[in-house]
């Protein structure tokens, strides 16, 4: 494959655009090759796609993509140029699955088979803002699950009674937050679990700061290194997969694709869908990532979206999953806050997504978390329930569509709810849901049932 | 709306074609329209007003409802400020209009652009004139722009928890430079929150760029 150096030293000297002509240059190419390549939404009523012939031709638009226009480093101002060989060499050579962790709680992450038989690698929780007095007891809670296979790190904006602002502070920040985290999984009993630092900031500085084998991260632990929305990438997250690729870390990328951005609508999504996180694969030698189509009101938090984002999010992941060793995940991202209905239906459906597309689970939370008020271990533990009893019901991509839609009727024309914080409706010493979300997860769930999906008791 | 030797039904519908064509951000067309608006003599100050602004409504309600894209955005912005120039150059001296003007970006430290991008072409396309200045912006950086092009707002986006000090930083830079008073104050971005913006003191918070078009408006006394 490429390597690094070579990519840093593109990054230098290739053709000068400006983000303007990038940027519109983008749109105008995802445009025609969305004509070009027939890429349309059916419109058919199908939840996922069903088209085979089309999954060879997104994958066919992203590659002519990358070949003709590369990638942006928004630092340089530059062009990473690619040749087709070099794509075609990386998908080849980059690696199906990944080893994490340590001890009796290593783990082998996979990529997934589309309706595949799973199950499915999962990571519960944060990539959500925490204050400091809770970080540990929060880790060790998510920790506690026992199907976790990593956990990524959190957000925070003071530690010790200082703002975190700075270069000096936001180093200490992130090797306090990796501190916390490797303390709390060993509270849970899982010293070796796997930890993903989650960059309080993407300078230099924080992303290296925590290199700690003893203290911090450890080369069987991660680091969240994303590509940039519009198929960008940035030196300092360059520098940082160097250190990392050298000290052994594996990498995750936010890879999925933004419609109404300057991809344009839903077929540009997916063909960006598609690129970044190849773009993030050769660039970041990122390994796990998190894939598919999101609208900006989802993100945002302003309304409930579903289709036609969901078949979007289907098409890129089957692309991923068949044409390329990509390991893809499933951002669980509702809407609405924890301890909500909502929430708890919109994360049923992206769980019984989630293994129709050959997607692992990520980090549950609400799209635009505040502080506190992002996820509880409960729906986590929801997403894994909802997932693995639609894997053990072996339902094909007709078959979850049927219920998916009818959960989708239960969610038509209502609002996000804000939520509430995780003290308020999770129990963090006695380690479970308060009782008024116990109540509420009790009746979500025998509604499911109802709907059609197998669930068994618990949890 | 005065037309001088134009028929009030044949001014409507040069000042529909005009809006219709930046609506479809077709530059040449928009800019080909507003000659002919020019030549019919339809008051330019009215022109800008409903044309652009109408215009301007239009393509917000079409981004909220997902029909167009930040591309359009960018199109449609283009076309207004052409059809501007176009209604600028025939504006007697006394009549010129003066656009508020923004000056906007992302805070130090943050590569974010997504949320500033569509703010910033909503802002144009709502009749403002913007100054983008990229991301990783430093606060010396915003009030120097700022000072240069006269703004009226400087609007801050941060989407990093830890970035978000550097809001404050403008704010107190623009304070101990004894210079707060000359500048409206915008932020936006995921971390933020209405408590944060009192804390901080700035004037006003968008929480996505529908809103965020609303409080400017309002900031700079437009309709």
């Amino acid at each position: 494959m490429i390597s690094l150096l070579e990519i840093a030293r593109r990054s230098q000297e290739g053709p000068k655009v400006t983000d303007r002509d990038w940027e519109m240059g983008l749109f105008q190419k995802m445009k025609a090759l969305a004509e070009k390549y027939q890429i349309r939404y059916p419109a058919d009523g199908s939840w996922f796609n069903h088209d085979p012939s089309l999954v060879d031709r997104a994958f066919e638009a992203a590659l002519e993509f990358l070949i003709d226009r590369g990638i942006f480093c928004v630092s340089t101002g530059r062009i990473i140029q690619l040749t087709e060989a070099e794509i075609r060499t990386a998908l080849r050579e980059a690696p199906r699955q990944i080893l994490m962790g340590e001890g009796r709680d290593q783990r082998v992450f996979r990529q997934q088979k589309i309706e595949g038989p799973g199950p499915l690698n999962f990571c519960p929780g944060h990539h959500s803002p925490f204050t400091e007095e809770l970080a540990p007891l929060v880790v060790q809670n998510f920790a506690q699950i026992p199907r976790t296979d990593f956990l990524e790190g959190f957000n925070f904006s003071s530690v010790g009674g200082y703002e975190i602002v700075g270069t000096p502070m936001e180093a200490y920040a992130s090797r306090r937050q990796l501190a916390w985290m490797r303390e709390g999984i060993a509270q849970a009993g899982r010293p070796g679990l796997a930890i993903v630092y989650y960059p309080l900031n993407t300078r230099p500085a924080a992303m290296l700061a925590g290199l700690d084998p003893i203290h911090g991260l450890r080369p069987t632990d991660g680091i969240l290194i994303s590509a940039l929305p519009d198929v960008k990438v940035e030196s300092d997250m360059l520098a940082a997969a160097l250190v990392y690729e050298e000290y052994g870390a594996f990498k995750i990328s936010g890879s999925f694709a933004i419609a109404g951005g300057f991809c344009g609508g839903l077929e540009g999504a997916v063909i960006e869908g598609i690129v970044k996180p190849i773009a993030a694969m050769i660039v970041y030698r990122v390994s796990l990532q998190y894939t598919g189509v999101e609208h900006t009101s989802n993100l945002s938090s302003l309304k409930i979206t579903l289709q036609p984002y969901n078949w979007a999010r289907s098409l890129v992941n089957q692309v991923l999953n068949t044409k390329t060793p990509i390991i893809c995940m499933a951002w669980v991202i509702p809407t609405s806050g924890p301890g909500t209905e909502t929430n708890l239906l919109e994360t049923a459906i992206r769980s019984i997504e989630a293994p129709i597309n050959g997607a692992n689970l990520y980090a549950p939370r609400h799209s635009r978390a505040r502080m506190n008020a992002g996820q509880t271990p409960l729906e986590a533990q929801w997403a894994l329930e909802v997932s693995d009893a639609t894997i053990r019901a072996g339902w094909n991509r007709e078959k979850a569509g049927e219920v998916l839609w009818r959960i989708a009727e239960r969610l038509k024309d209502r609002p996000p709810e804000e939520g509430f914080p995780i003290q308020e409706c999770y129990d963090l010493v006695n380690h479970r849901p308060r009782p008024a979300y116990q109540d509420l997860y009790g009746r979500v769930k025998e509604e499911l049932s109802r709907l059609g999906l197998p669930l068994k008791d618990g949890p | 709306m005065v037309a001088e030797g134009t028929s009030g039904g044949k001014a409507q519908e040069l000042l529909d074609h005009l809006k219709n064509q930046i609506v479809a951000c077709d530059m040449e067309g928009s800019i080909a329209a507003a000659r002919q608006v020019v030549d019919a003599r339809i008051d330019p100050i009215w022109a800008m007003k409903y044309a652009i602004g109408e215009a301007a409504r239009i393509v917000g309600e079409k981004f909220d409802a997902g029909d167009y894209y930040l591309p359009h955005l960018v199109m449609a912005g283009d076309a207004m400020a052409a059809v501007g120039e176009v209604f600028e150059k025939v504006l007697p001296q006394d009549r010129t209009t003066a656009k508020k003007v923004v000056v906007i970006g992302t805070v130090e430290g943050d590569m974010h652009s997504v949320g500033k991008n569509i703010v910033a072409m909503m802002l144009k396309a709502g009749g403002f004139t913007v100054y983008d200045l990229g991301v990783d912006v430093k606060s010396s950086a915003f009030i120097a722009k700022a000072k240069e092009v006269r703004a009226d707002i400087i609007a801050l986006s941060s989407l990093l928890t830890t970035t978000l000090p550097y809001q404050r930083e403008v704010i107190e830079d623009l304070k101990a430079q004894g210079i707060r008073d000359r500048f409206k104050i915008l932020i936006g971005g995921g971390p933020v929150t209405p408590e944060w913006a009192e804390r901080i003191g700035a004037d006003g918070l968008g929480k996505d760029a529908v809103e965020g078009l609303k409080v400017a408006k309002a900031l700079v006394g437009m309709e």
